[in-house]
């Protein structure tokens, strides 16, 4: 029995220790040698979710890069606006996507849900901090010890083939052809679909959004939280008071631009919460003219209310 | 508490180290915390099941002990149809009654009467198919003499619940495994080394080779109707590779689990993909079963001694009852009629053993002709396996409908990047090649003697580890639990 015990735990430590290696060194690579370029005179970036991967058509804003991604939660967006802070120093102005269903319990699935995990975990691990680790090895220990093995399996593929450009991978615009149906008419007034738990919201999504403004504050770059269009009948809509409470409260010293109710038909929307192509080039050429009108310029020579108090005969229909 | 889980190595460290170290002066208490552990572990799943548990082992218990003690065969013959009736009686109305009072409704509509079916709202208690049939062997060998009723319930309630057999077998007879419950147990070093190899391979098996492939089976069965009949293949193979490699993965550790306690169990798999036919493969897939219908139903109806005809229908019947036993659904029952065609040519014309040793034996590669029949083999099992895996016989019907079309000589064409891919095809043929190697063995690397230096062994169970640590994602639970 001696015999056995001595050698197995001499194995199990001699395979725990190799795991390890195998996990920490090619993390470790990555996160040294990794590349996060955009355009070198591109000095706008976007960061966000789905919304804004579908809205905001880079090529058609001069000097904006988008880098949002589907079902990323600022979890996820915290990490990867270190490293592009950091390599792209042209960047002068941050704007960050902040829509109702942001605030949503929902959020918490997409920072530690498995499918969501799994996904992002291994793209995005190298770069996490102690306390981004204990995030997700509190909220679910089982999957996270697995997620581990998937970001060392990803981390090494990347070593192996010397390919650590995340370039072009971590998001970027969004493309929809068509749309799904929709009602014909505004439907301004009638009753919204789905109403969340009121007294349920993601604390983590929101934390990390603070995080990632206070990080921007720390490389001295403009921020501003953007709330891109949504369809009238969009069920997140409903939570509009406590996103609102949540705004003011925790985010106040950000400039909100609201374009929430930017006037959008219904053949413009892929789905409630989603641009198709057709809208994301009326509304990126409307944030171009903004842009060049002055919309991003630092404070307080510009100040921007809700988009529903300004006037835009152009987009009337 | 999978085998494959975080808790259940904490679980199986701490019951190893209470039995070799605490309670190892007595076999009793040895026993007893064995049993203890079982029912904890059963628990584990769901508690509310652990009393049907324990009532199917009292069950047992007793009318073993009353056969035993009957006077007369008409008692003896009264206590065993007692347990048999009880026993399938649970596994009816939690495994069947559905199945059955649906089936009844559909027939019934068909002849124009309307009937709405009362359904049970019940989930199926984890292994009942497995401890069932471990209590039936028990009376019945009781009641044919081949083995004395067991008098002490802790003795026979740990060969009933033994954990690493309890959810999904092997399949335990009492004439092998009591006998060991009964003796004194000293660790042996060889033994526990041999299981903690046989766990890591059953591990690499289920959480690499299993679990990817059940990504990919599970996408292409379930968008079935918008694939190549290429790409259909293709998932029809990947199941193949995901049930082998789940149950049989599963099957490695619990052997190498009970290693560890001083026990061996009865092998489940011996390298089935190599068979030279269906015969052949009958005899090394699931073996705990199919020998236990083979001793408990085919032998009893007259096996293979007996005319043609009742060949024929001893062969159909043990198919069809093997495939009823996997789950209350037509899918298996297809699947078990299908294999009982394939089967019976062999039967009717005496070639079904044939082939019983391995393929190939002490030479390093098959000849053309063994080759080939190795492939038609496991042409025609795949063939089953898409039955087997259906929701639904139409299911099944429409996925070969689909394979036997144009699309059949395209590229297969999946949504996920060819890199993925390839590296689940290659783990695939590296398992291929490593069974291959260890097919004369127990389990493919019980021997490696493959690898002639220690060194080059030791290297080979460090990248076992590694490959279990990079390719482990969430937990699937084994399929063989829902039956």
């Amino acid at each position: 029995m001696h015999r056995f015990l001595i050698k197995t735990l001499t194995f199990a430590c001699a395979g725990c220790l190799l795991v390890l290696a195998i996990a920490l060194i090619p993390g470790y690579l990555v996160s040294k040698l990794s590349k996060f370029n955009i355009k070198k005179d591109d000095t706008i970036v976007i960061f966000g979710h789905s919304h804004s991967e579908c809205a905001y058509d880079d090529t058609l804003i001069p000097k904006l890069t988008n880098l949002s991604h589907s079902a990323e939660s600022y979890f996820y967006t915290f990490q990867k606006v270190k490293k592009y802070l950091s390599q792209n120093p042209q960047i002068t102005t941050v704007l960050i996507e902040f829509s109702n269903n942001q605030i949503a319990p929902k959020m918490d699935d997409w920072t530690w849900g498995y499918t969501y995990m799994s996904n992002m975990f291994p793209q995005y691990a190298s770069f996490m901090g102690v306390s981004d680790f204990k995030v997700l090895a509190q909220h679910n220990s089982k999957y996270f010890m697995n997620c581990i093995g998937i970001a060392a399996r990803s981390n090494l593929i990347k070593a192996v083939s010397f390919n650590y450009n995340y370039t072009g991978k971590t998001g970027g615009y969004f493309k929809i052809e068509g749309t799904k149906p929709l009602p014909a008419t505004n439907p301004a007034g009638q009753h919204i679909k789905a109403s969340p738990n009121e007294s349920t919201i993601s604390t983590t999504n929101i934390q990390y959004l603070r995080k990632i403004i206070d990080y921007c504050n720390g490389m001295h770059k403009n921020v501003f939280l953007i709330r891109s269009p949504q369809h009238p009948l969009y069920e997140y809509r409903s939570n509009e008071a406590e996103f609102s409470l949540i705004r003011q409260r925790y985010f106040s010293d950000i400039k909100f631009l609201d374009f929430n109710n930017f006037p959008l038909k219904n053949d413009e929307f892929a789905d409630f919460g989603h641009l198709n192509y057709k809208g994301a080039i009326k509304y990126s050429t409307y944030i171009k003219q903004q842009i060049m009108n002055g919309m991003l310029a630092p404070p307080p020579t510009h100040s921007v209310k809700s988009f529903e108090n300004r006037q835009l005969v152009t987009f009337n229909h | 508490m999978l085998f494959n889980s975080f808790g259940f190595g904490i679980f199986l460290i701490v019951v190893f180290a209470l039995y070799w170290f605490v309670f190892n002066r007595k076999l009793q208490q040895q026993n007893l915390l064995l049993m203890a552990a079982s029912y904890f572990f059963y628990a584990c799943w769901d508690w509310r099941f652990l009393f049907l548990l324990i009532f199917s082992t009292l069950l047992d218990y007793f009318t073993g002990l009353k056969m035993y003690q009957a006077k007369s065969q008409k008692l003896r013959t009264f206590w065993l149809w007692l347990s048999i009736t009880i026993n399938l009686g649970f596994l009816g109305v939690f495994k069947y009654y559905n199945f059955f009072a649906a089936s009844l409704a559909a027939v019934c509509a068909n002849i124009g009467i309307h009937l709405n079916p009362l359904t049970l709202n019940v989930i199926l208690p984890v292994g009942i198919s497995f401890y069932t049939f471990h209590g039936l062997s028990y009376v019945i060998d009781v009641f044919k003499g081949r083995i004395k009723a067991e008098r002490n319930f802790i003795d026979y309630s740990l060969f009933v619940s033994f954990f690493p057999l309890l959810v999904a077998g092997p399949i335990e007879r009492a004439t092998h495994l009591l006998p060991q419950v009964k003796a004194p147990r000293k660790f042996d070093y060889q033994e526990a080394i041999n299981g903690l190899r046989q766990i890591l391979w059953g591990l690499f098996k289920k959480a690499v080779i299993a679990d990817q492939c059940a990504d990919y089976a599970n996408l292409i069965f379930a968008n079935s109707a918008h694939y190549s009949g290429s790409t259909l293949v293709l998932g029809a193979i990947f199941f193949a590779f995901q049930i082998y490699c789940d149950f049989s993965g599963y099957s490695d550790m619990a052997l190498g689990i009970a290693r560890l306690f001083g026990f061996e169990l009865l092998r489940n798999f011996a390298f089935p993909y190599f068979s030279r036919d269906m015969a052949e493969f009958w005899r090394r897939w699931h073996i705990s079963l199919s020998s236990w219908f083979r001793d408990y139903l085919y032998i009893p109806l007259g096996g293979s001694k007996t005319g043609t005809w009742l060949k024929v229908r001893n062969t159909l019947i043990i198919f069809l009852v093997s495939g009823f036993w996997h789950g209350a659904n037509w899918t298996f029952i297809i699947w078990g009629l299908l294999n009982a065609l394939f089967i019976l040519p062999s039967i009717l014309l005496k070639t079904n053993r044939n082939h019983l040793e391995i393929v190939a034996k002490g030479k390093a590669l098959p000849t053309a002709r063994e080759f080939m029949q190795m492939v038609i083999t496991f042409i025609q099992v795949i063939f089953a396996w898409i039955f087997f895996r259906a929701d639904s016989v139409t299911q099944a019907f429409k996925y070969i409908g689909s394979i036997f079309s144009k699309s059949l000589f395209s590229v297969p064409q999946l949504d996920v990047s060819r890199e993925q891919l390839l590296e689940v095809i290659l783990l695939i043929i590296t398992f291929i090649i490593v069974e291959w190697q260890g097919r004369e063995s127990q389990y493919a690397i019980e021997k490696l003697t493959w690898l002639r230096r220690r060194g080059y062994r030791l290297a080979f169970y460090y990248t076992l580890i590694i490959v279990i640590f990079l390719f482990t994602g969430k937990e699937q639970q084994f399929i063989y639990f829902q039956f």
